[in-house]
């Protein structure tokens, strides 16, 4: 027998207690492995981003402001010997979806032209580029949802649009991108859609940004302030901001939901660490009598207070390993693509989001078992003793 | 009787509750020698488990001196006197106080912990205070799957599988039927002339005070009467 067998033994005490209370820790946890998953995945996916040097431009009131295409030609006539400004690909929102289907697409209709330069990390082959510019009705899908809807390379297919004038669009699908930040994202020719407006008498000709791929990053930035100031005080004044500054914003657009989660996060560990201080507390008054004969027997008071607070550290861990584990089993073995969390098909579980929920769960749980271990260790056991004689 | 292993000279023992001084023990001065089984008696109040507190080590004089065999108690900080008494001093209390999620050996098994010692050895130690107090037939047993009475020999055990030289009991049989508490306090006896364990019992019953060899009342925090229990008595308590 060894301490630690004498502190799991104690966990078995009050089973129902105990199960609660690790119930407390893991489901906390379990959200937190998953969002701290996704954070790491949104990093890398910014790390990608600020590689890829890509400055987006859209109306300065809303993203949701349409701009005119010929605004291309200025912007591309701000850099005439492209010694910084290398394409400049205009875009347009589609929101298409699958007939007979719930979930709207990222679905995006691009410059033809300049899409395989802007967007050089889809990794189109030249073939892939050929067949692109040869067929105005070439799409390129993501493999998410590729996978989900079972599309093929060189395959047909349809998807209606959920905005007005709601037209529906036959595709011809190039190129499938396996990179996991456009796994749920569908991209197709501009002119193509352009066409189809005009046949339905819809005028257009407008985008929702301009992605201008750029040879610096000391270029990225000295074009930003030139193109904001060129539309100054003009109808299309313009703001335009990297592909993260963008990502934010757009993420942001419903509200600070970075500063909500993390605010909630604050509040859910306070409540756990409540919770599990209480348990504690409980425990220590249920057993003062036995950790006064403890003390008693011999053990020293520093010995007291680690088996305290071991035992609420322990605690915490089980509970934290009940909630993280069978989280990153889920996140690893199911695909999340359903969820449509954005362009993103796929979250990997991050170690760090392992070793943080633990981590979080260990502190609390030793904060939790601080003070009951601390009148454990101060405990007189000729004072416990006589109080229940 | 052997040396003398308890010496208690002009202990005073106050407490304070609000301020207000309340004393405890007044002036005692005691001898007890290696091997003497003594009863203390008196009435709730008098200072019997606040002496046998002191002589244990689990507090300290207000004034005065308490030596029980080389230690010196009055002189020796916190830590000291806990390491004092797992080595020198087995505890039996009235509640047993074991722990309810551990079997009886592991409950038993519990102060070896503290020493550096191998598992088997440990296990041998064990096996043998089981042996000694009767229960080895129980070693694997909850203490909710025991007795009040062998719960109590539980307690007994752990409280000599250290080999300590001085075991004090306080109201040991105070929970237990008349008939339990006749074996508990034979094992007692026999604790003290088999394996040469000094005793001193905190009891308020004059049958078990019978068991001791000598007996010390109490009353108002001083002796007033200190008498051997004569042989034929201790005699008949003992073949009970």
């Amino acid at each position: 027998m060894t301490i630690t067998y004498v502190l799991m033994q104690n966990l078995k005490r009050n089973p129902l207690r105990t199960m609660l209370t690790a119930a407390a820790f893991a489901l906390p946890m379990a959200v937190f492995v998953a969002a701290i998953s996704l954070v790491v995945v949104l990093m890398k996916v910014a790390a990608h981003n600020e590689q890829e040097l890509r400055l987006g431009v859209r109306q300065k009131t809303s993203l949701t402001n349409l701009l005119p295409e010929g605004m291309r030609r200025k912007i591309e006539a701000l850099d005439p010997d492209r010694k910084q400004l290398r394409a400049v690909c205009g875009m347009r929102w589609f929101g298409g979806r699958v007939p007979d289907t719930k979930n709207t697409l990222t679905s995006l209709a691009v410059d033809a032209d300049t899409f395989p330069v802007v967007y050089d990390d889809v990794g189109m082959a030249p073939e892939d580029t050929a067949k692109w510019m040869a067929d105005r009705t070439a799409c390129v899908a993501g493999s998410g949802v590729a996978e989900q809807y079972h599309w093929k390379v060189g395959g047909n297919i349809e998807l209606e649009s959920t905005v007005p004038p709601y037209l529906t669009l036959r595709f011809k699908i190039v190129k499938i991108m396996t990179s996991a930040d456009r796994g749920n994202v569908f991209y197709f020719r501009r002119d193509y859609l352009e066409e189809s407006y005009q046949a339905m008498g819809f005028a257009s000709s407008r985008v929702h940004i301009f992605w201008i791929k750029c040879s610096t990053a000391e270029g990225l930035r000295a074009l930003q302030a030139q193109i904001d100031q060129t539309f100054a005080n003009s109808p299309e004044e313009t703001k335009s901001e990297d592909e993260n500054a963008f990502a934010a914003n757009f993420t942001q657009a419903g509200g600070d939901i970075p500063g909500l989660m993390q605010a909630m996060a604050i509040v859910v560990v306070c409540i756990v660490g409540l919770v599990a201080g209480n348990t504690m507390m409980m425990s220590f008054r249920e057993r003062i009598r036995e950790l006064a004969v403890f003390k008693a027997i011999g053990f020293q008071s520093g010995r007291i207070f680690t088996i305290v607070l071991a035992e609420s550290a322990m605690l915490s861990l089980i509970g934290s390993l009940a909630g993280v584990l069978p989280t990153a089993a889920l996140l690893t073995l199911v695909p999340i693509r359903g969820l449509r969390m954005g362009p993103i098909s796929s979250v990997e579980v991050s170690p760090v989001a392992v070793v943080v929920s633990i981590g979080i769960a260990l502190i609390v749980g030793l904060a939790a078992g601080l003070l009951p271990a601390y009148q454990a260790m101060r405990l007189r056991s000729v004072d416990a003793l006589r109080r229940i004689a | 009787m052997g040396a003398v292993e308890i010496e208690l000279k002009d202990v005073r023992k106050v407490y304070y509750k609000d301020r207000i001084e309340i004393p405890v023990l007044e002036g005692l001065n005691l001898t007890v020698s290696a091997g003497e089984f003594v009863v203390l008696m008196g009435p709730s109040g008098s200072g019997k488990s606040t002496l046998l507190h002191l002589i244990g080590g689990l507090d300290s004089p207000t004034s005065g001196s308490v030596r029980v065999g080389d230690a010196q108690l009055e002189r020796m900080t916190e830590r000291e006197l806990t390491s004092w008494r797992s080595r020198h001093v087995g505890f039996i209390f009235q509640m047993y106080h074991l722990v309810p999620v551990l079997t009886a050996a592991q409950n038993i098994e519990l102060p070896l912990l503290l020493f550096r010692m191998s598992a088997a050895e440990r296990r041998q130690r064990v096996k043998t205070a089981l042996g000694v107090v009767g229960l080895s037939d129980r070693m694997d047993h909850r203490p909710n799957q025991l007795s009040g009475g062998q719960e109590q020999r539980v307690a007994i055990a752990r409280a000599i599988v250290t080999d300590p030289r001085l075991i004090l009991a306080d109201e040991p049989t105070g929970d237990l039927d008349a008939k339990t508490s006749e074996e508990i306090l034979e094992l007692l006896n026999v604790l003290n002339t088999e394996f040469g364990k000094t005793i001193l019992l905190v009891t308020h019953d004059p049958r078990a005070a019978a068991h001791g060899q000598r007996q010390l009342h109490l009353d108002k925090g001083a002796f007033y009467r200190d008498e051997a229990v004569p042989p034929r008595t201790a005699a008949v308590a003992a073949s009970r």
